[in-house]
């Protein structure tokens, strides 16, 4: 389907992101299976040359949790509890089945609630490595062929070399766009506000990658001609954290009076700019794609030479989007009952601040509740970079 | 160093150790387990005295012997921690990891190693007081990727921030999950395979930073040995069906230690064999945990308040007793298996196999079951063996590893089998801030009172 053009691309994003599920909801009435899936860890390729649409199963800050919270312990991390809780509300009816990734605790530890609470016609889980040694890549590439029979099997039909190449090209091209976004944000004021970018990868999960692709390259012409641009504003920041699906958060930083440039985040630089190569065997590089290239605190990288050089290894990538970006300030954005980000901090914190750019951290709950506070640390925080 | 000091002021100001009455167990082995965990932590600190290397490793990581064969003392970081959370000493190494932005909702095990660390780092010794002569600087420390935690990948990682020369092996140690589109046998070979090679990893792993080699016969014995104690272990546990029961779960939080701190060595084998011949006796006197049994309860999820292990104690009080757990109950009898373990030549794919062996066993009983679940099954074979009238779990908020699925196992319990009695108890491991003794004995009490309308109705 082509993307419809109106009041201007920004606009149908923010349509699409307010209304979440209703171009699956579209979908799905014309006869499509829809898969759901929690992680950046899911290779979507896979599910798309299937003959399915991956359908990024989201939270929302402003719903209380309440049926989530009879099935399942809310010691997990709140995002998932949110996830969990629209799904058990009925928000995402429509899906014919559901795949959880070896990620974190809070979404391995809950696949049988998500498996037997949904009941959906189709479940699985991908038990990706913690490693990315040889051994653990051949291993993953194990799971990968057991996943691509299985969902292959759900289709009716084996999931084709062919179709696992003309997707792979479908998410590289997804991929050059979202970089192209980004490329936007490094004048200043940027070109493209860090809610607006938020929106558009979001509302990105729920449709089809080519229509995300369409309406991303209509983006990036329509805000080259904007008379509307961000303002310049006292700061330009970079967001690091695991999960971000809500709006919220960025829009309270940048209405606080600071440019989000730039994040580490999933949705964002973490998840949507790795490349898969094409190989002779399609699954080789989706495989070294989604186990070595997404630089998420849940992979284990081993350490090969010192332990700074280890550090660059981890977070190298934080120090260089801080030059290419010209950031003035960090923000780890770590929700609370996170062990793969909250082990992280220390180490983290000290190799950014070593670059001579200021760091909060901040420890937050998924929930418009904590908004207030959080507005008056991010507000003493700029007023710190101010006086630098 | 101003600032390190005052740190080091304000923790040192915490509450010292309290002294806690020891807690009354039913069996003489288990009140022999404390000074046998304090005798291996004399013997870590007297090996690194001696220069012998030292390795952090955790419980439930398959390595046990592969770590003894080489002659590498392992330091089990969570015996630590639940030690100084027994000893009610880990509040002020939680608040140092508080000092250096560990969350508190992180697993509090880890945040009292990672705070003492942290504090032994700076001091360039161990903590004040530290109890049983403290937590060593280790020569190498042995992570593990698996289904099942992830603090055992991020600990140590974020332990080299304060020991940045110390290094790290992550051992992959998958199992493949309980599915509906497949069958596990489909996928273990491949699944075997990759632990063999992650196995073999780790003792290059070893032998490259403690100069150590390994000795295959030795370890082949040493496997030999955990098998026989896995066996003896099972049926030493199996004679707790017995009304009454000799044992409780209470009993088995001490009998953990051996179980998952000396595996491969003799003195565990001979602790079990030395339980069960205790149990038998006790049975043929009809020598119960209590003397009017008038309750029996399953342990089924969640590791224990080890600050509040005489609330097991106040169970008994009520005529209320523990024949069995699945908390650390970490082994099967091997011959239960549906594997001949024996003909296995390779030690470390006899390593994979009973670990993969291990994760799956529950697996073909909920087969059977429509709707079924493993842990579940797991459940309602223990119910049934040990009579047991009632359900208690615990769930602990700083772990999601065995906590997470405690109320969904009761649900699915109640679908698929039968509705029992459950109570859910809420604290954590080592976190005495979130204990509340009144609150949770009154807890007890009302449950206790359920258990007996239950028993009423017949």
């Amino acid at each position: 389907m082509s993307v419809e053009s109106n009041a201007g691309e920004l606009a149908a994003i923010d349509k699409l992101y307010q209304d979440y599920s209703s171009r699956a909801r579209e979908l799905k009435k014309q006869g499509k299976k829809i898969i759901g899936y929690t992680c950046a860890f899911v290779p979507l390729e896979i599910i798309t040359a299937a003959g399915f649409i991956p359908f990024r199963i989201k939270g929302d800050v402003n719903e209380p949790i309440t049926k989530a919270d009879t099935i399942m312990e809310t010691i997990v991390c709140p995002r998932i509890r949110s996830c969990l809780d629209l799904s058990m509300k009925g928000n995402y009816d429509f899906l014919d089945g559901i795949v959880i990734p070896h990620a974190c605790d809070s979404i391995c530890r809950t696949y049988d609630i998500w498996k037997y609470t949904l009941a959906l016609p189709y479940s699985h889980f991908i038990n990706m490595p913690h490693g990315t040694d040889d051994s653990s890549l051949r291993f993953y590439k194990a799971i990968l062929n057991t996943f691509r029979k299985s969902l292959g099997e759900f289709a009716g039909h084996e999931i084709s070399d062919a179709g696992l190449i003309e997707a792979i090209k479908l998410y590289n091209q997804n991929r050059v766009a979202v970089r192209q976004l980004y490329e936007l944000r490094k004048q200043d004021p940027p070109l493209v506000s860090g809610a607006e970018v938020t929106e558009i990868l979001v509302a990105g999960m729920g449709i089809p990658v080519e229509e995300s692709t369409e309406h991303m390259e209509k983006i990036i012409n329509e805000v080259q001609q904007r008379t509307d641009r961000p303002e310049k504003k006292q700061a330009r920041l970079m967001i690091v954290g695991a999960e971000l699906d809500d709006v919220a958060f960025i829009r309270l930083i940048e209405d606080t009076g600071a440019s989000v440039v730039v994040d580490d985040l999933c949705p964002g630089t973490r998840e949507n700019l790795p490349m898969v190569d094409i190989t002779d065997d399609p699954l080789d590089g989706i495989a070294e794609r989604y186990l070595r290239k997404v630089h998420c605190a849940k992979t284990y990288f081993e350490q090969i030479g010192t332990y700074q050089e280890y550090l660059d290894d981890r977070f190298g990538h934080i120090k260089r989007a801080i030059n290419d970006f010209k950031v003035d300030g960090v923000i780890l954005y770590i929700y609370k009952y996170c062990d793969p980000f909250g082990f992280e901090v220390p180490a983290m914190k000290s190799y950014i601040e070593l670059t001579d750019v200021p760091v909060l951290y901040l420890e937050d709950e998924y929930s418009m509740s904590t908004i207030a506070r959080l507005r008056t640390r991010i507000q003493a925080f700029l007023e710190m970079i101010s006086s630098r | 160093m101003e600032m390190a000091g005052q740190k080091e002021k304000d923790v040192t100001e915490q509450k010292q150790p309290e002294e806690r009455k020891k807690r009354r167990t039913a069996t003489e082995a288990a009140s022999r387990v404390g000074s046998m965990t304090k005798a291996a932590l004399s013997e870590v600190l007297q090996a690194k005295a001696e220069g012998i290397p030292i390795a952090y490793t955790f419980i439930c990581c398959g390595y046990d012997e592969i770590v003894r064969a080489m002659g590498i003392v392992p330091h089990w970081v969570e015996n630590y921690a639940g030690i100084c959370g027994a000893r009610r000493d880990a509040q002020r190494f939680l608040e140092r990891a508080g000092v250096e932005n560990l969350s508190r909702s992180l697993c509090t095990y880890a945040l009292c190693g990672l705070g003492f660390d942290a504090w032994r780092e700076e001091l360039g010794e161990m903590p004040p007081d530290a109890s049983w002569g403290g937590q060593v600087r280790p020569d190498v420390m042995l992570g593990s990727g698996q289904i099942l935690c992830d603090p055992r990948n991020k600990w140590f990682q974020a332990a080299q921030h304060y020991m940045p020369d110390v290094p790290v092996y992550d051992l992959g140690l998958p199992w493949p999950p309980y599915e509906d589109d497949y069958d596990y046998r489909e996928v273990q070979d491949y699944y075997i395979k990759y632990i063999v090679e992650q196995l073999r990893g780790l003792v290059e792993f070893l032998e490259k930073h403690t100069k150590r080699k390994m000795d295959w016969d030795k370890l082949s014995e040493l496997i030999d040995l955990s098998d026989r104690t896995w066996n003896m272990i099972w049926e030493a546990y199996e004679l707790r069906r017995a009304v009454p029961t000799p044992m409780g779960t209470g009993d088995a939080m001490n009998t953990m230690s051996p179980l998952n701190f000396m595996m491969g060595t003799q003195q565990a084998y001979d602790f079990f064999k030395d339980l069960y011949d205790e149990l038998q006796q006790k049975i043929a006197k009809k020598e119960g945990v209590v003397e009017n049994e008038k309750y029996r309860l399953l342990w089924g999820g969640g590791l224990p308040a080890w600050f509040a292990l005489n609330d097991f104690n106040y169970f008994n009080s009520k005529g209320a007793v523990f024949p069995v757990e699945t908390t650390y109950r970490m082994v099967e009898a091997i011959y239960n298996f549906d594997i001949d373990l024996s003909k296995i030549t390779d030690p470390l794919e006899h390593i994979a196999w009973r670990w993969l062996k291990f994760w799956t066993f529950w697996y073909d009983k909920a087969r059977k079951r429509p709707g079924s679940h493993p842990d579940v099954e797991h459940l309602i074979q223990y119910i049934e063996d040990y009579k047991i009238d009632g359900v208690v779990m615990h769930e602990a908020f700083s772990c999601r590893t065995w906590h997470v699925g405690l109320i969904w196992q009761l649900d699915l319990l109640k679908k698929v089998y039968r509705d029992i009695p459950s109570l859910i108890l809420e604290s954590d491991i080592i976190d005495i801030s979130s204990y509340n003794e009144v609150d949770t004995r009154a807890r007890i009490d009302a449950f206790i009172d359920t258990l007996e309308a239950a028993k009423i109705r017949g």
